[in-house]
């Protein structure tokens, strides 16, 4: 015998603090930085653990196409195993982040065992005649199975599997989409399921398949955007080997043509490593994108890396004669970021500064407060600035107003700033100048003594 | 001497462009951008011009733009680094499309090609 539901989480009581704490610590575990197979075991350890929905087991399908497939099983194999677990579980003062390291730590151990066995376990979602458990997830249905020896509709090398007379099926979707299915039971406890466990099972499978949806989403994207940016790169690279490269084949075929030639012969040498320089040049410039992954902030004291950077390029300043400007309020915050990244990207900022400034011009670095909570740090120039039509391009990749600039200058500074929360804004007027501003997430009332 | 106007913002490639086609027998003249190439053009008859898309300024396309408009009847050879030119519809108006390369027999064969028409 079995029974069906209608998908929906709105008969909830809303102040049962059962159902909001278990929506509180899954909605929080979304908003770690874990993987999408961490977070799904956040669930599968709410929908077993004894504060949360309290099954027995978990057992996790994820869609493959349009195959549905065994990935995941939790819970204990043997009554024993189970009274050893659920001790430790019921440990006072153990948190959800104890029992999901120790769920993660349950499945390294059984890895050859419970989750081993459902593999093999793989339904058609698009193929008649549909079976439980497949059913379940085609259909987008919760379903209720009570007598599972007797039904016909229970697939019987899952039965085998599960070894259970009463399971219930949690599908995981988001719109359209089918991601995967919850199989739950109490094969331990023999407990029967009952209506308010279906109601919380099932609420937790609406935001696992919303979460599943929107990572996988979010992946995709992340990707897309990659390989464009990837196809561009490889474009671009291509585009500036090709002119040094002909420099270096034409004037390396005159040597091969014209040996005995001495001077000119010397002159076509400097050539060619002026050439190959540029090409090394290509790859230096280049270097920083592949390697910027984007690592978890930390807090520091902007002031020691702004000096940092005002040395390295003092010297392009007194050889262009422009007067470099600093003025940075007392005891400023810590700012969240990469110093290492950060420093890049103001040195990027600076170089393109003095390269728009004309013999006797100014460029001032900046860094105050901004709003509660913000730092902002400017450059600006006396140099020739760029109309509007400009400043729209300004940031894509390879976009330079230079003869020979590469136009990854701007792109990586706005990609710093974008990894570490902040942002960057700019102003410009032609022939009179540009500020650009980098706006810092800062860490009040720590950093005051840095 | 057959003339030839090469227009080429890389003053090395220039060189180099200069003293293997006068080994060929051209005569060689070299302009910097599109503006130079104008004023060149405007100035002295050529019997074939190379040029480049990519320069500061006006670019390569709005060169044969102008030479169209002007209604000289001299051949171009599109000289550049980007195979990707191709596609703007306006390179088709060239007779040539060379991409640059570390030997210049291809950019040689189709100079003799044209000017042998």
């Amino acid at each position: 015998m079995i029974q069906t539901f209608q998908f929906s989480a709105s008969d909830f009581q809303k102040d049962e603090p059962r159902e909001l704490a278990l929506l509180s610590i899954i909605s929080q575990s979304f908003f770690q930085p874990f993987s999408i197979e961490d977070n799904l075991l956040v669930i599968l350890t709410a929908l077993t653990s004894g504060s949360g929905v309290g099954f027995n087991r978990a057992l996790l399908f994820r869609t493959a196409g349009e195959m549905l497939k065994g990935e995941l099983w939790l819970g204990p194999k043997s009554p024993q195993e189970a009274n050893s677990i659920w001790e430790v579980l019921s440990t006072p003062g153990i948190g959800y982040i104890e029992i999901i390291e120790h769920n993660r730590a349950l499945l390294r151990q059984q890895s050859d065992s419970l989750s081993e066995r459902i593999k093999p376990l793989v339904y058609a979602l698009d193929r008649e005649p549909l079976m439980i458990p497949a059913v379940a997830a085609a259909k987008r249905e919760v379903i209720w199975v009570k007598e599972a020896w007797s039904e016909p509709l229970v697939d019987k090398s899952f039965r085998d599997v599960i070894n259970v007379n009463e399971f219930l099926c949690i599908p995981l979707f988001s719109g359209d989409e089918i991601l995967g299915e919850v199989v739950l039971d109490n094969a331990i406890t023999r407990r029967p399921i009952e209506h308010k466990d279906i109601q919380l099972a099932s609420l937790c499978g609406l935001m696992a398949g919303n979460y599943i949806y929107a990572t996988t989403l979010h992946k995709k994207l992340v990707d897309m955007e990659r390989m464009a940016a990837l196809g561009e790169m490889a474009m671009f690279v291509m585009h500036q080997l090709r002119n040094p490269l002909a420099a270096i084949g034409g004037f390396t075929d005159q040597l091969l043509h014209s040996p005995n030639d001495e001077v000119r012969t010397r002159r076509n040498l400097e050539i060619i490593r002026t050439e190959i320089q540029r090409l090394e040049e290509v790859l230096f410039k280049l270097s920083p994108f592949l390697k910027m992954d984007l690592r978890k902030p930390i807090t520091f004291d902007m002031v020691p890396v702004v000096q940092a950077v005002l040395q390295s390029v003092s010297l392009m300043g007194n050889r262009k004669n422009v007067h470099i400007e600093v003025g940075m309020e007392d005891s400023l915050p810590e700012i969240y970021g990469d110093p290492t990244y950060i420093g890049e990207a103001l040195r990027n900022l600076l170089e393109n500064a003095l390269d728009a400034t004309k013999k006797g011009g100014r460029v001032s670095i900046r860094a105050g407060r901004s709003e509660p909570n913000w730092v902002v740090l400017s450059v600006e120039d006396t140099g020739r600035g760029f109309p509007e039509s400009v400043k729209e391009k300004l940031f894509d990749p390879f976009f330079s107003t230079k003869d020979r600039g590469m136009g990854v200058g701007l792109f990586y500074v706005k990609r710093v700033m974008e990894a570490c929360g902040g942002r960057i804004e700019v102003e410009s007027e032609p022939g009179r100048g540009t500020i650009f501003r980098l706006f810092f997430r800062s860490r009040e009332g720590k950093g005051e003594n840095a | 001497m057959k003339k030839l106007l090469i227009v080429e913002d890389e003053e090395t490639l220039c060189l180099l462009y200069k003293e293997e086609l006068s080994k060929e027998g051209y005569d060689v003249t070299v302009a910097y951008d599109t503006e130079q190439a104008l004023e060149l053009l405007g100035r002295e008859q050529f019997d074939l011009i190379i040029t480049d898309i990519r320069m500061p300024g006006r670019d390569g396309v709005e060169l044969i733009t102008e030479i169209m408009g002007l209604r000289k009847d001299v051949p171009i050879i599109i000289n550049t680094a980007y195979q990707s030119y191709r596609d703007d519809f306006m390179t088709w108006a060239a007779d040539a499309y060379v991409v640059k390369s570390s030997s210049l027999d291809e950019l040689k064969s189709k100079i003799k090609d044209l000017l042998n028409r």
